[in-house]
Order: C-alpha cells, then structure tokens, then sequence
C-alpha cells in the first residue's frame, strides 16, 4: 500500500496553487505530491538550522538601482498579448459580487 | 562550412570567400534535415535571412562570432519571435522586449536562427516534459537529450549550428551537454544577466553556453556575460576574456575529487572514464586528491524545497490575464485562474507548483524554505572550504549515460535524481562545466563536471581545454548511429 495524501489535502494544496483538479485526477495526486512531500521531509534530518541567519547567500558584488525613473514599455504594446483588453485597459471578469 | 573551425569560417568572411547568408542557409539546411531531432519549437527564417543580408553591409570586425547562426532556448524572450517556454500556457506568446542576453547576440552580429526545445518551464531533466514533445539524442535517436536544455543540446551535438544558450537552474546546461557529448557551461550566479529569462527558480536560474568545443564556449561566454542594470543580482565585476588561459600548462594544478562522486549511485563505466581522466590529470604534473564533502547527499532536497518554492511563487503571474492562454467565457475570477491553469500547465508543472505553494505556505516556510536557504549557505562555505585548498573540484556530470525516451516517467522524483550531481553547483551559486571524456555502452557519450570557485571561470576553461585536447575525441555525432 502506497503512502497518501487525503483528498481534503490534495485539494487544500490544489486551491493554494490556484490549479482545479478533477475528480479523476485527485487519486493520482493522493500519491505523487505524497512522495515529494516525503522527499522534502527529509530537511528536516538535517542539523544545523540557524533561523536568524542571513538567507539571501547572493549578495556580493551586487549594487542597487538609483531610484530614478527609467523607460517604460508602450502599454498598446504591452496590451497585444492580454487576451482581453479594450482600450487601455485589461478585462477581467467581475471580482467583487453585485450583492456586496 | 560549419564543420570548419571557427577562425577558419573567420577568415572566409573576412576574404569576402562567404557571407553571413551562406552560414544561415547551412544552418537550416542541417535543420531541415534533422527535423525528426526535434530540437526546435520555432525557427527564425524570414529574420535570420534579413539580418544576415543586412551583415552584408557591414564589414567583418575582429569578432570571431561575426555572422554566425547561434540557437536560442525557448525561455529567453525574443522580440517578435514566439517563446513558449515549451508550455500550452505561453504557445502563442510574442514577447515585446529582448532578453539582454539577446541584445548581447545581436550587438556582436550573431543571427538567432530558432528556439529550441526544452521541458516545460525548464522543469525536468529529459526534456519529455515539453508540449511539442521531446527531442531526441542525435548519437541514438531512441535516447533522450536530456533537460531541460535538450533541444539546444541536440542541436550541437547534430552540428546544426556551432552556438547555442541553454538554461541550468538545477544542471540544465550541463546534463544535456554529457548526455549530449557538447559542452555546456553554467557560469557563476550573476555573471550574466537573467533579465528577459522566464523565471522558473530566480536564485538558481543562470543563462550559459553550449557549444562542440571549449574555445568556442568560452567566446560565447565573452559575448553573453557583464553586469546590467535589469537585474539587480547581476554581478559588478570587471570585463575579461575567458579565453585568457585556454593552452596554458596545469601543471600544479590543484584538483579534489569528492568521494560522493564516485560512490555506487554512478555506473561503473561512467566511474572507469572518471578514474581514467583523474590518471591523465596526474600523469600531466596535476595533484587529485580524493576528498570528503558535507551537504553534497542533501543537495537534491534543498534543491526541491528552493526550487519547487520559487517556481509556484514565480509561475503565480500566469493567470490567463495579461498575457498567455486563457479559457473562453470564465464565469469568474476563480474560474479564469483555475481552468486556465488546469488547462495551460502540464503534469510536472502543475506537480511542483502545487508542492511549492504548500512548502511557502503559513509555517511551512518556515519549516521547509528557510531552513534549506540556511543549510545552502552551509553548502556554500563547505565549497569555500574546499577552494582554500584546491584549483577546481571534479567528478562525472551524471549518473548514467542517456537513458531511453520511452522510460516510464511517473515516478516524481526521478527527474531530480538525475541532477544528483550537478544540483550542487546551483546551489553553491559555482560555475559548473560538462566536457566529454569517452562513451560507454553503445557508444553514448559521458562528461566530466569540472567545478570552478565562484567567478573562475576561466581556470575551468584551461582544465576543459587541456583535456579537450588530450583525449582528442571525435565528438561528431551525425556518425552516432552507425557507432552503436
């Protein structure tokens, strides 16, 4: 028998992720993100954990950018590739619900 | 003409004997006729042939890369030409914007001829999980190139150009390349820029080059790398020439062979080529010492923790809004984010996006991403450790030679096992090398990851070169198949 996830908790992770999982696929992923979950598990073997460590190792030779503004993309440009636009803007569906 | 040397083609141009538009046009003859390999996603024919007409008007500088055809790996964005990432997700996205690396190409006179093929997103070590499906091993057409630089592997190995940029987050440059038998180069962590690369891992990710020789490797890497203001983890170091100690004597030199390297997890025969090279090394006035190293076994899983983390994290700006595939009639928000998703991703994507959200997510980053961030830097000062010590580090690239394409692919894990060696380097932030040393059984060919300490890329040039011309291998694989 095969270590699990349930399937409560594959769907926990699915809506984390924003993916929609199907019924039928919800099997497979009981098992599959179980294993890597099990390989990721095994940080936890590991001696030496400082939490108040630096952990952004890529700090040298790096310089910040001066706060000035730059060139900017050409928003007809940049719209080309949004699926649904109109004008300058960018459609979305309804975010808000009338009744609120 | 491609089969010549470089200086050779060179020269051609510089008598006027050829023009860029010849090269070009080999260029995609060889392509067409290797359309089975798979190695491209799009081709760049109309403006490739533009540009290099428009090469015509100039006159050949110094540049040894003038003119030439180079590839380019389908997650670094081209203005106008489609980059897909090798996703449903991104299939008819045209950037509107270079990469700098692409800049870089152009202002040295290279023509982008095509983008190649690669996993999806880069994630994944066989190329298998692309959308436009694998491609294949020009030494044995049933293997695999490897990944997730694959297609720009291929197209080396196949001699279709000379000059190709891969993507190495986790040994994508490097693993192709052994399987391949090219060499592959992933510089240090932000010797050049990632600006315009499509994000998968933005603390591993590096851009490198992959050629059939070293010399040409290291002029690529000239032409590519330099400090930019785009990005704020590229490094600010002086200009120099990578070429600067390709010939020059290792006598000397210092060299440590970690004994993880070569413990049961590497066939005998990848071992036995090792073993070989390490006899050369010494038998030319070079010390190898066999050594130990902490973190190496853990590598593979802080690689899945910090990977998989930065991916979903990175892969959330793929929401079916500004730009990519995107379902028809969302009823809502939620709707457009999850179908477009579900239906945009493929399995391995969805796979570690959605492990990536749960290790981020409220105490778990905790647990999990910081910690790894924590003993990564441990990882870092065990090599900083070693490098007091030694010139270079070595060992084999890979496991096994190139497996076969129709391998299963349903164990999640496998696709990072087979970086077991190479996954290190990205997290140390070291350059890393694939040079090939020799075949094993039928005739697949293996590589020699030569590790560098941070920024000394060139030292690896000089070790690559030297054995490079010792062993004096014929790398030509459109022999491949006749060899098995």
């Amino acid at each position: 028998m095969k270590e699990k996830l349930t399937k409560e908790e594959v769907l926990h992770v699915a809506h984390l992720a924003r993916i929609k999982v199907d019924e039928q696929e919800i099997e497979k992923y009981q098992v599959e993100l179980k294993q890597l979950l099990n390989d990721v598990d095994k940080i936890k073997e590991v001696e030496g954990y400082d939490e108040e460590r630096m952990i952004a190792p890529w700090t040298e030779n790096t310089t910040p950018r001066e706060d000035i503004s730059g060139e900017m993309l050409n928003p007809k440009e940049v719209l080309k590739n949004a699926p649904r636009h109109s004008g300058n803007y960018i459609e979305v569906p309804i975010v808000i619900s009338e009744e609120a | 003409m491609l089969d010549k040397s470089i200086k050779e083609i060179h020269e051609a141009l510089k008598k006027k004997e050829i023009k860029p538009i010849d090269l070009v046009e080999e260029a995609f003859t060889r392509i067409e006729k290797n359309k089975e390999l798979n190695a491209y996603i799009t081709l760049n024919k109309e403006a490739a042939i533009k540009r290099a007409k428009e090469l015509e008007e100039k006159e050949v500088s110094d540049n040894l890369l003038f003119g030439l055809p180079i590839a380019v790996k389908d997650n670094i964005v081209t203005k106008d030409l489609k980059t897909t990432c090798a996703s449903h997700i991104l299939e008819n996205f045209i950037p509107i914007y270079n990469a700098t690396v692409v800049e870089k190409i152009e202002e040295n006179d290279m023509v982008i001829i095509g983008k190649t093929n690669m996993d999806e997103f880069a994630m994944g070590s066989s190329s298998r999980t692309s959308y436009f499906g694998a491609p294949k091993n020009p030494w044995n057409h049933n293997k695999i190139s490897g990944g997730s630089s694959g297609g720009s592997a291929t197209t080396i190995a196949a001699r279709d150009v000379l000059f190709a940029l891969g993507t190495d987050t986790g040994g994508s440059i490097r693993q192709p390349a052994s399987y391949t038998g090219i060499v592959g180069m992933k510089p240090t962590y932000g010797r050049v820029s990632r600006y315009g690369l499509i994000a998968f891992a933005s603390s591993l990710d590096q851009i490198g080059p992959m050629t059939r020789n070293v010399y040409e490797n290291a002029l690529l890497l000239n032409v590519i790398a330099g400090h930019d203001k785009k990005d704020l983890t590229s490094a600010n170091k002086e200009k120099e020439d990578f070429t600067r100690l390709i010939g020059k004597d290792i006598k000397n030199m210092k060299i440590a062979l970690p004994s993880y390297f070569m413990s049961d997890i590497v066939t005998e025969e990848i071992r036995s080529e090792v073993e070989k090279t390490k006899k050369l090394l010494e038998k030319s006035g070079a010390t190898v010492d066999v050594i130990d190293m902490k973190y190496l076994d853990n590598a593979v899983t802080l690689y899945q923790i910090i990977a998989m983390g930065e991916a979903s994290s990175n892969l959330a700006r793929f929401d079916g809004i500004r730009y990519g595939f995107s379902i028809e009639n969302p009823k809502n928000i939620d709707d457009l984010y999850l179908e477009t998703r579900k239906e945009g991703f493929g399995k391995e994507v969805k796979r570690r996006i959605m492990v990536g959200s749960y290790l981020l997510s409220g105490e778990n980053a905790k647990i999990y991403y910081n910690k790894a961030l924590s003993i990564r830097d441990d990882m870092k000062k065990e090599f900083d450790r070693v490098f007091k010590d030694y010139d270079l580090i070595i060992g084999p690239t890979t496991t096994t030679t190139a497996y076969n394409l129709t391998d299963p692919m349903d164990d999640p894990s496998k696709s990072f096992m087979d970086d077991v060696l190479v996954i290190p380097v990205n997290m140390a932030g070291l350059p890393g090398l694939s040079l090939p040393i020799g075949f094993g059984a039928g005739h697949m060919p293996i590589g020699l990851h030569i590790i560098g300490n941070s920024f000394e890329e060139a030292k690896i040039y000089q070790l690559a070169s030297f054995l490079e011309k010792e062993l004096n291998l014929n790398l030509d694989a459109r022999k491949g198949e006749e060899n098995v």
